[in-house]
Order: C-alpha cells, then sequence, then structure tokens
C-alpha cells in the first residue's frame, strides 16, 4: 500500500527496517475517486493526511468567474496535503486526475510518528519543501517558458518523478489528464494547449494518444525543453 | 454540447485542429478563440515585424462560426542594428 511512498523517501535518504515498518503500520482508510471527483475541499479543516496510492492528483484554485488553475500534480506516493497537518485550513482544494486511490491517514498517527521518530518527521518535512521546489519551478515556466518548452518542462518532470517509482515501460506512462487539466497546469488556452501538443508530435518529441505518452527519446525533450532536475532533489543524502 | 475546431495561424503556419473542443455554447466558442490568440503571440513574438495571429472556428459542418485576428506590426524609428 505504501510502497510508493516508501520507494520515494528511500531515493532521498535511508530508510531504516524500522523507520520502514513503523510507516507501514500507519492506520489508514482507503478511498477511490472517479475523475475529477474532489479529495480535501478548499477552505477545509482536515484532521487526516491524503497519500496518493494509485493515480494522479492535482492542486486547484478556482477564480470566482470558474476559472481554474492547477498548482500542483501528485503522483503515487505523494502526500497531497501534509502542509495542511501544519496549516489547519485548506487554501486550495485537490482534485483527482482521471481515477485514483487513496489512503487518509489520521493527524494523530502522524503526530506520533513524527514525535516518536524525529528523522522521519524531518522526511515528511523534506516532502513539504520539495513541493515548494517544484511550486518554484512552475511558478518559472508559467511566467517566463515558451509554451512548448513548458509544456515539454512539465513532461520531462512527469517521466522522472513516474520513472522513480517504477511507473515508466519502455519510454511509456499512462497519464489521464485531460488538455482542458494540462491548460489549467500551464495557465495557456485550451486551443493553444491543443496546438503546442500537436506541435511537439509533429516534431516527435512524444506520442500521446489517449491515457497514454511516450517519449521514445527523453534527452532530447530535456535538450529542448532545456530541462534541469535539480529541484526534484533525487540526491541520496542524510536528512 | 457540440464540437468546434480551433485552426490556428501564426503568420506563417496554418495548422489544422483535427480533434476540437466540446463547447457549450457559441460565447464559448468566441472565448476560446480570443483567449488563444495572445498565447499564440506570445508563443512566437519577437520573431518577425509584421505579422497576423488568427484564429477560426469551424463547426462540424465545416462552417466558420467566429474568426479571431491579432495583428503586430513593428517598425524601428533609427536604422535598424
Amino acid at each position: 500500500m505504501f510502497e510508493h511512498l516508501l520507494s520515494v523517501l528511500d531515493r532521498r535518504d535511508h530508510v531504516s527496517d524500522a523507520e520502514r515498518s513503523l510507516i507501514e503500520q500507519l492506520p489508514r482508510r482507503m478511498r477511490s475517486f472517479t475523475n475529477g471527483e474532489e479529495l480535501v475541499a478548499e477552505g477545509s479543516r482536515p484532521t487526516e493526511s491524503c497519500l496518493v496510492t494509485t493515480g494522479f492528483t492535482a492542486r486547484a484554485q478556482f477564480l470566482p468567474d470558474g476559472k481554474r488553475q492547477l498548482t500542483a500534480l501528485h503522483v503515487p506516493g505523494d502526500f497531497v496535503d501534509l502542509h495542511a497537518f501544519l496549516l489547519k485550513l485548506m487554501d486550495h482544494s485537490v482534485v483527482s486526475i482521471g481515477r485514483c486511490q487513496a489512503a487518509f491517514i489520521p493527524h494523530a498517527s502522524i503526530l506520533a510518528l513524527v514525535d516518536t521518530v524525529p528523522h522521519i518527521g524531518r522526511l515528511f518535512w523534506l516532502s513539504t519543501v520539495i513541493d515548494a521546489a517544484v511550486q518554484r519551478t512552475w511558478i518559472t515556466s508559467l511566467g517566463r517558458r515558451s509554451p512548448s518548452r513548458h509544456i515539454a518542462y512539465l513532461l520531462c518532470e512527469l517521466y522522472m518523478r513516474l520513472e522513480v517509482l517504477g511507473l515508466v515501460r519502455d519510454g511509456s506512462f499512462e497519464f489521464p489528464a485531460t488538455q482542458t487539466d494540462i491548460a489549467d497546469m500551464v495557465g495557456l488556452s485550451l486551443v493553444h494547449v491543443n496546438r503546442t501538443i500537436q506541435e511537439l508530435r509533429a516534431s516527435g518529441f512524444v506520442v500521446w494518444r489517449n491515457s497514454l505518452i511516450t517519449i521514445h527519446d527523453i534527452d532530447r525533450l530535456r535538450d529542448y525543453a532545456e530541462f534541469d532536475p535539480t529541484y526534484l532533489n533525487l540526491i541520496k543524502e542524510p536528512r | 454540447m457540440a464540437r468546434y475546431f480551433f485552426d490556428t495561424s501564426d503568420g506563417n503556419k496554418l495548422m489544422r485542429d483535427e480533434v476540437g473542443i466540446e463547447l457549450d455554447d457559441l460565447e464559448r466558442v468566441r472565448a476560446e478563440a480570443i483567449d488563444a490568440l495572445p498565447d499564440i503571440a506570445r508563443d512566437k513574438l519577437p520573431d518577425g515585424n509584421d505579422r497576423v495571429f488568427s484564429v477560426q472556428a469551424r463547426d462540424r459542418e465545416g462552417r466558420v462560426v467566429f474568426t479571431a485576428t491579432l495583428a503586430f506590426k513593428g517598425e524601428w524609428g533609427v536604422p535598424p542594428p
């Protein structure tokens, strides 16, 4: 159930068998969600921390006129609202991109665990801090990258995050986001996103058929996007 | 709800939309067409000094429902470098 969380923690620091066991024993309530369904509501005060176990979710904020911006993407093993453990109040909602499954872990159990094992507390802290690093990169993309490079950058990021989890096979991965979802992630019009993806396809950077994305030459896409993976912090060091 | 196709031109290349977008009504068609213009312009500028960006929305029958155009013109006031 928590194998993706554990593999991502282990990618960034040594996780002892005892720590692994404590994490695996965290009580949880499993729930499944359909496309677009809300996992956590804006304005709510969660009493549980939500962890994606399969599929994808996104953080969403809405304007009064209905426009939506997705401010982050979660893959399996990601906590979607660990920051709410400290913030107490949600300033955004979390929605399912395609179908997903998530584990809801009581805050009390998280508190007990981090009070008992400070190292795990630091690893959970690390995950929120990496969320922030990703956010910084998204801001740079939103502000300064050309639409084409922005989408290419997003694809490179997704590829890398899924590769770490063993979810990329022969350069292919499942990603059920609609073009509207992509438009809301990159802050561009739907028409231009359609056009840009068409151009990326025509240039041979990506094959995108329904929910299956294939990147035959990831290095070429990384070059084009000018992708720098530093922000994903895939280094293994004592934290 | 009906499907509309948005063909776009960046002044250089015309791209035909083979997939289309499902939209509620004509107001939305107009909104989507116009929304795309600044994005296309931002993507292609500062290439050239005289460009017209356009988006043409067609319905299923191929009728042009709405056309949105944005013109860019740049002019030097001194001899160009």
